[in-house]
């Protein structure tokens, strides 16, 4: 081999190796790009920023989980108070910046809108067909027939009362309106608040009125039928039963300046053992298996049937229900399909509705007595036993079932008959007043 | 140089960032809303017009609107007939005291300020509770236990509690801005005016208050610009409860805008919130006519 040979040899050999090193670094760059563009980011926007129990607690293990079965998907959450996160979301909405998976009430004064303007992604009923999902519970979340959200749990009202201050201060867990009254005036007198309640958000009292309603009708419908009607302020159930809130307020049923409190305030007021009675949601259920909570209050916490009233027609098991929170993934996410994943993983019967249930943590939307063990808390088990046992259910709540701004004026009406700023007559008229201003 | 300044072209290329930021960030929001208000836009889809609607059902049959107004006007007037003549007050004093404590006072009046709202309302919410609040707590210590209220969940005392918890958040400015216009004022003209046997208070009727004037007008004008714009004290405390006992306007446009998904009807009431502002600002104008007092 002649030198000049041997040059042009090297030389091309150089060349080659070049080019063929060119090549696999491409390459390589191609394959590392396609790795990194693997990842997925999922924005979950949750009404539950409590990460350490309840509810909260499922959806981040359910969340976690995930994640691990699929390391390529990054779930990054935003979690915000019921209120505040109702707000955000009213931005995301008006900017058109939805996040890919949210939480949504089931209600139309909320998710009704959504869904009309087509923010949310459509679920097929194959898609959920092994879920246990019942028809009247994806109701709410249906529009023109298509479901659009599922939802998470069994919603439904209680009065939690605590076993140890009813038994040291001899009082009898109140089963008519009339025994709730005199429980309310020996607590009072003992310096115990007789009733938690959140009159801050308002929401609540308008539940009570309802409550306070089938108590007196026995009737589900009546509320519903009377605003559809704009026939209220001349119902003489409707009337009464505003009178049985005043009453419960002039008796002193509530706490102090109830009408200031809000969720938080109320419920630390009932798990701090200063309050004898709580009147909230079957969400409440991880209050007993809650580790922020003393000993002592889980071992007295119990639920019963909100109180019949003597001369009313409801019956103890006439209780309000509905199927509230739940799920819904934006029509216009980049990533639709790994958000739809995502919702069917957590929904999927043996994951939030087994695992929520047997860790004490939620009520189910879809059927969860087959998942009992045996050793759920007195309370799942006292809250299963009023659920199974009623006799009627409400569905969505009077303020939620019409327009948002119903819902909005609905409530403060509530509010300003409690706080006595209008007499139950003049309430009655204002309520009228707005179903026919808002009410087609 | 002078030619480059003059050029009409360059001047408008030397204003025309600002006057971008300036259409683009104040006068097209407020066209827009504008715009808005004459729609029933519930901030979800598409709106719709409706002319002058809105603005008829604020003005002619909504109560709490014309309530919310009200608020402002008390809490306005509680700015300046309470709060400022109790912060003029201490500003004297504060400046009269000298030395190292009228360091410490002027920190400890403006620490109020320098707190978060929520950590200050929140707080306030912890005073007033009837269970546990301070107040209450005092009162009975001091065996005036008649005049416990439950604050902040009454309508009869809802508003004035709010009212003085943003009077005393507001406090430290008021103070701080009195303060510094005291401080401008020369030393030599007390001493011409004792000389003249002027005695301690007409010192400060004749000569500290007409001198302060503008810094007065000033602090008025904050106050009662602060006043219609209240929202995070009542929104924290309590959201304009019980009803609407202690709304006010910023709070009442947020309310319709994302709880009643009447995001056209809060538009309207922005506007006529704008109108207001804008009359209150002449009408101070008008009643602080421009004196110049030299010295």
């Amino acid at each position: 081999m002649s030198k000049r040979t041997l040059k042009v040899f090297i030389s091309v050999l150089l060349v080659t190796v070049m080019i063929v090193s060119l090549f696999a670094g491409i390459q390589g760059t191609f394959t590392a790009s396609a790795s990194t563009k693997k990842t997925i980011e999922i924005k979950f926007f949750s009404n539950l920023p409590d990460r350490t129990s309840n509810q909260g607690k499922l959806e981040q293990m359910l969340i976690d989980s995930y994640m691990k079965a699929n390391p390529n998907v990054k779930i990054k959450v935003e979690a915000l108070q019921d209120e505040p996160y109702k707000q955000k979301f009213k931005v995301y909405v008006a900017t058109n910046q939805m996040p890919d998976i949210f939480m949504v009430w089931g209600q139309p004064s909320f998710f009704l809108p959504v869904m009309k303007a087509g923010y949310a992604a459509e679920i097929k009923p194959e898609q959920i067909k092994d879920y246990g999902f019942k028809t009247s519970s994806l109701k709410d979340f249906m529009y023109n027939g298509k479901i659009y959200g599922l939802p998470r749990n069994t919603d439904f009202m209680v009065l939690y009362y605590n076993k140890g201050l009813f038994s040291k201060y001899n009082v009898k867990v109140p089963t008519t309106f009339s025994e709730l009254l005199n429980a309310a005036k020996v607590f009072r007198k003992n310096g115990i608040a007789p009733i938690a309640i959140n009159g801050k958000d308002k929401w609540i009292l308008a539940i009570l009125y309802q409550e306070l309603v089938v108590k007196e009708s026995g009737d589900q419908r009546l509320i519903y039928d009377a605003i559809s009607k704009k026939s209220i302020s001349k119902n003489q159930v409707l009337l009464k039963a505003a009178k049985d809130l005043v009453e419960l307020v002039n008796v002193g049923g509530f706490q102090d300046a109830f009408v200031a409190a809000d969720y938080g305030a109320a419920n630390n007021l009932f798990a701090q053992e200063k309050a004898a009675m709580y009147y909230m949601g079957s969400w409440e259920v991880g209050m007993a298996a809650n580790p922020n909570f003393s000993d002592s209050f889980k071992k007295n916490v119990d639920a019963t049937y909100f109180p019949i009233i003597s001369g009313g027609k409801g019956k103890k098991t006439d209780i309000l229900a509905w199927h509230g929170g739940g799920y819904a993934v934006s029509a216009s996410s980049k990533v639709k399909n790994e958000a739809m994943k995502l919702l069917l993983y957590m929904m999927h019967p043996t994951r939030w509705a087994k695992i929520g249930w047997q860790q004490g943590l939620v009520v189910p939307g879809q059927n969860w007595e087959k998942f009992m063990t045996g050793k759920e808390t007195v309370l799942q088990k006292k809250l299963t036993q009023i659920f199974s046992s009623a006799t009627s259910v409400s569905g969505t709540v009077w303020q939620d079932a019409f327009t948002p701004n119903f819902k909005t004026e609905a409530e403060t009406l509530c509010q300003m008959l409690v706080a006595k700023a209008i007499t139950p007559e003049k309430f009655l008229a204002k309520i009228e007043e707005l179903a026919k201003l808002e009410v087609k | 140089m002078y030619k480059v300044l003059s050029d009409k072209r360059t001047i408008l290329l030397l204003v025309l960032p600002g006057l971008l930021i300036y259409t683009f960030a104040i006068l097209f929001p407020i066209i827009l809303s504008v715009y808005l208000g004459m729609t029933d836009w519930s901030g979800i889809g598409r709106p719709n017009f409706v002319g002058l609607e809105n603005f008829k059902k604020i003005i002619f049959s909504d109560t709490t609107f014309w309530k919310s107004l009200r608020n402002a006007i008390f809490l306005a007037l509680a700015y300046v007939f309470v709060q400022h003549p109790i912060a003029l007050t201490f500003a004297i004093l504060i400046d009269k005291i000298g030395g190292r404590a009228e360091k410490i006072f002027r920190t400890i009046f403006f620490i109020p300020c320098v707190i978060p709202v929520v950590v200050t309302s929140r707080m306030w919410v912890s005073l007033y509770d009837p269970q546990y609040g301070l107040i209450n707590k005092i009162l009975d210590f001091l065996h005036l236990g008649f005049l416990k209220q439950q604050w902040l969940g009454d309508t009869k005392t809802a508003l004035i509690s709010v009212i003085i918890i943003c009077m005393w958040q507001g406090f430290g400015w008021a103070l701080l801005i009195y303060y510094a216009g005291l401080k401008g004022i020369p030393e030599e003209l007390y001493e011409a005016a004792m000389i003249d046997g002027a005695t301690g208070v007409k010192l400060y009727t004749k000569i500290t208050v007409p001198l302060l004037q503008p810094v007065i007008k000033v602090n008025f004008t904050i106050a009662i610009i602060y006043a219609l714009k209240q929202m995070e004290t009542v929104y924290l405390t309590t959201n304009g409860g019980p009803g609407d006992a202690s709304q006010f306007l910023a709070n009442y446009l947020y309310i319709r805008a994302f709880n009643s998904y009447q995001y056209g009807y809060a538009n309207a009431i922005s506007v006529l919130f704008v109108i207001a502002c804008l009359a209150v600002n002449i009408l101070f104008q008008k009643i602080f006519k421009p004196e110049n007092y030299e010295f």
